[in-house]
């Protein structure tokens, strides 16, 4: 059979594959003879911590990178991936994290983008058909059991709706190897249970599937198979019902201590009933004046991490930098220790005793071509106890940048690197090492595990647990439910702007914060506080 | 009545130099490329067409000619921003004083003049209509002073919609210049439509050029072009991208233009006068920027 027709097959005993496939980025040996087979009609996860070597596999799998030996095995032959389009003739259709959607251009047109149907409407001119498109898309919608509305710019639609125009784009073209990096990451756990509906029944139409994620019990729910890939390696492959969750963390973190966040769950102090933070009444609008925050009022006590839990896009992001005094806000009040803060500035509100850790550590958190020692005493330049008349003291930069380094075990090389060298992990614990300096009461942290592997999500954890044992809190914003229900006292849920919910630590359930995420915005009576 | 009547004429007429480059560099930077070198192939067209046009004594060549030399530009042009990864802005500034420098070159070493050059039988672009529709009350010099490129750039403007929604090249454009990944995954190569981009508005400011010195004229100058290209730019980015705001945008600069002209010949220091289009542009994008930051204050 011709590998340039691809297709379901079911005779065939591999639809894609690899043979002991290696491949190196200068001294990183970032693939070490991995093999692995994908069955038509299987689900295929393929699960490790960052930098694991998940992501390369993938990249040579849809033909981004050619490896330095070994195949990819393609309906039981090997076969040389030149470029990406070759992989997409091939059937291999990838779904990322950050979908591949132009924002600009509505559903429709993303979703005939490079295969549009045409008609001619005289000699050889021919145009776009959109009605023929639209006809093809309500039957994708209806295979997919959702309503889309096909003509809304894809940037308003909702997340989820986003994802299942990127997969039914793959369908369309007749993809049925679907590779889906951390697909349920942006969504709510309804959102979830629904995409993993699809996803197994597209495997019942014979499609492939490889999943790769860091979260074992959507593996075990959702997944035939699943492979472990750890420095490189596959290190373990067997069919779910042979490795239960305890036995994959094994295989993911080789002998590093097991799951830290369940610990110190006992050991959180009960917080004091001092509120230090409040906020009344916060309004703000974006830029297109449509309400990104509406009336919100939350009280935070010293001694407690407050969780901010939605679906991504609902508010969560504007009200951290509402919190942080980086967004301005039409109306209400923020106060710490009963002084107001709304209408000043992002310096006011670090002077007043807050730190903030950005979503957007590449961008907002790090300056990452500035050396390490930069962006540790960022902030803290005009210190005279930095300066030296009009010049940094720098012996004193460097001794203080050591210590605050030291202080939340940050690894690096040498003080002068650039901060891009440091690890997903280290480089969010300079971001903590860096704001924690100061010694704010209050910590406004929004995603701080997001990129960063288990050994490094611990150690985040540690540290937010630490700053409220030593008097401080914390306000924190994750789209790892887990994550919130593993470290907050009380989780906030927003959606679409306002507060919808509250919820305690003791009643917190991955359904009850769901349910609540999903909740329209008006006219909803606030849930048990 | 009959003054308004020709300051609407001089308005049309030039308006279309400005109109014809803003289509070009509308269509580009939908493709996700600001191009800043409008003004290169402007002035290179408007060249190119005395030269071919004294030839040939064909006007229809001559336009022609403009055409592939503003593509031809906009090709080289563009492959150093998508294959050799040039900075859009740089590489569009030095195109802008390389265009320039070569014509001033080519003036004095070729045609031994310096400035200004004339040549023998240049053929002007005909008027669609005869003489005779000036008659014709209210329209009448509108009509008679139309030329077939000033009715190409407007029926350009009234296709162009239609055609970026409605033609796989111009929803591929539209994702290029949105989201050049995205068409990149989708298995595109999205450096080869941003080229057509580019090519296109080569084109368009080369017949811009043509027009500029063939309409009425018919000699070449070194400052012919006299910044329309930027005039241009400023016209799509003022209408945010959409042909028909952007044409009314030229219209707009096209009338100053013209009342310019009108100004000076009563009486008031033209140098002056002069600076008003460009002083209109400034405060046009000015009070854009301000309006879009009240917005976000709101």
């Amino acid at each position: 059979m011709s590998p340039e027709h691809p297709r379901t097959d079911r005779s065939v005993s591999t639809r894609i594959g690899a043979r002991d496939i290696s491949k190196n980025y200068g001294l990183v040996q970032a693939n070490h003879g991995v093999s692995f087979n994908v069955t038509p009609g299987q689900i295929h996860a393929v699960v490790g911590e960052n930098g694991a070597g998940k992501s390369t596999l993938m990249r040579i799998l849809q033909g981004l990178e050619r490896p330095d030996s070994g195949t990819v095995i393609l309906n039981d032959e090997p076969v040389q991936l030149r470029d990406p389009q070759q992989a997409i003739r091939l059937g291999i259709g990838m779904v990322h994290q950050e979908f591949m959607l132009a924002p600009e251009l509505t559903l429709l047109e993303n979703l005939v983008l490079g295969d549009e149907p045409m008609r001619t409407i005289a000699g050889p001119i021919a145009i776009v058909d959109w009605k023929k498109a639209l006809t093809e898309a309500r039957a994708l919608e209806k295979r997919a059991g959702v309503a889309i509305d096909w003509n809304r710019p894809t940037a308003t639609a909702p997340v989820h709706i986003q994802q299942y125009v990127e997969i039914l784009r793959l369908l369309r073209r007749g993809n049925d190897v679907l590779i889906l990096d951390e697909p349920t990451a942006v969504l709510a756990p309804q959102q979830v249970s629904k995409l993993i509906a699809l996803l197994k029944q597209l495997r019942d139409q014979g499609a492939s599937i490889i999943f790769i994620s860091h979260k074992l019990h959507e593996v075990v729910a959702l997944a035939d198979h699943v492979t472990i890939m750890r420095r490189g390696k596959a290190v373990a492959s067997a069919s779910v019902d042979e490795l239960d969750i305890a036995a994959m963390t094994r295989h993911i973190m080789g002998d590093a201590p097991a799951d830290p966040s369940e610990q110190a769950r006992a050991a959180v102090v009960l917080p004091d009933a001092r509120r230090i933070l409040r906020v009344e009444g916060l309004c703000a609008v974006t830029v297109d004046r449509s309400q990104a925050l509406n009336n919100i009022s939350m009280d935070v006590c010293l001694g407690e991490i407050v969780g901010i839990a939605g679906v991504a896009g609902n508010g969560q992001e504007e009200l951290m930098e509402c919190l942080a005094g980086l967004r301005s806000m039409s109306s209400g009040s923020i106060s710490l220790n009963g002084a107001e803060l709304a209408g000043k500035e992002n310096m006011d509100f670090r002077r007043a005793g807050i730190g903030y850790v950005s979503p957007d550590r590449a961008h907002e958190g790090l300056a990452r071509l500035a050396s390490i020692a930069d962006n540790v005493m960022a902030g803290s330049q005009h210190a005279p106890a930095f300066l030296k008349g009009p010049f940094r003291n720098l012996p004193a930069v460097g001794r203080a940048a050591r210590q605050r380094l030291a202080n939340l075990d940050v690894r690096y090389g040498a003080l002068s690197d650039p901060v891009s060298s440091l690890s997903g992990g280290n480089q969010q614990k300079l971001v903590f090492a860096r704001e924690t300096a100061s010694k704010p009461q209050v910590l406004i942290v929004s995603q701080p595990t997001r990129g960063v592997d288990l050994n490094g999500i611990a150690a985040i954890h540690a540290i937010l647990r630490q700053h409220c044992e030593g008097g401080g809190c914390v306000v924190l914003a994750s789209e790892e439910l887990d994550e919130l229900i593993a470290l907050c006292d009380r989780i906030l849920v927003l959606s679409e702007g306002r507060m919808v919910g509250a919820v305690r630590n003791e009643d917190a359930t991955p359904e009850t914060i769901g349910k609540l995420m999903l909740a329209s915005g008006d006219g909803l009576e606030m849930a048990h506080v | 009545m009959t003054l308004a009547a020709q300051i609407l004429a001089t308005t049309i007429i030039l308006t279309t130099p400005i109109l014809l480059a803003a289509i070009g560099g509308l269509v580009n930077r939908q493709g996700g490329i600001v191009n800043i070198a409008l003004e290169a192939k402007m002035i290179a067209g408007a060249f190119i067409a005395i030269v071919v046009s004294s030839a040939t004594g064909s006007w229809l060549l001559a336009v022609f000619a403009s055409a592939a030399l503003g593509g031809a530009i906009g090709y080289v042009f563009s492959l150093t921003i998508t294959r050799a990864n040039a900075n859009m802005i740089i590489a569009g500034l030095g195109l802008n004083i390389l265009v320039a420098g070569l014509l001033g070159f080519l003036l004095s070493r070729v045609y031994g003049t310096s400035g200004t050059l004339r040549l023998p039988d240049v053929h002007l672009l005909p008027k669609i209509f005869p003489e005779s529709v000036s008659d014709v009350p209210l329209i009448g010099p509108v009509l008679a002073a139309l030329d077939p490129l000033t009715l190409f750039a407007w029926l350009a403007v009234a296709a162009l919609p239609f055609l970026l929604a409605n033609t796989r090249l111009g929803l591929r454009l539209r994702a290029a210049g949105n989201a050049p990944q995205v068409v990149r995954s989708v298995g595109l190569r999205e450096k080869s439509i941003q080229d057509f981009g580019t090519v296109f508005a080569g084109i368009f400011s080369g017949l811009a050029g043509a027009h500029l010195s063939l309409a009425s004229i018919g000699l070449f100058n070194e400052g012919l072009s006299a910044g329309r290209g930027f005039i241009a730019l400023a016209a799509f980015y003022f209408a945010r991208n959409r042909p028909v705001g952007t044409a009314l945008v030229c219209l707009f600069f096209g009338f100053l233009d013209a009342s310019q002209i009108r100004l000076q010949t009563a009486g008031l220091p033209p140098k002056l006068i002069g600076t008003l289009p460009y002083l209109m542009v400034i405060l046009g994008l000015c009070l854009a920027a301000w309006n879009t930051k009240r917005k976000l204050q709101a």
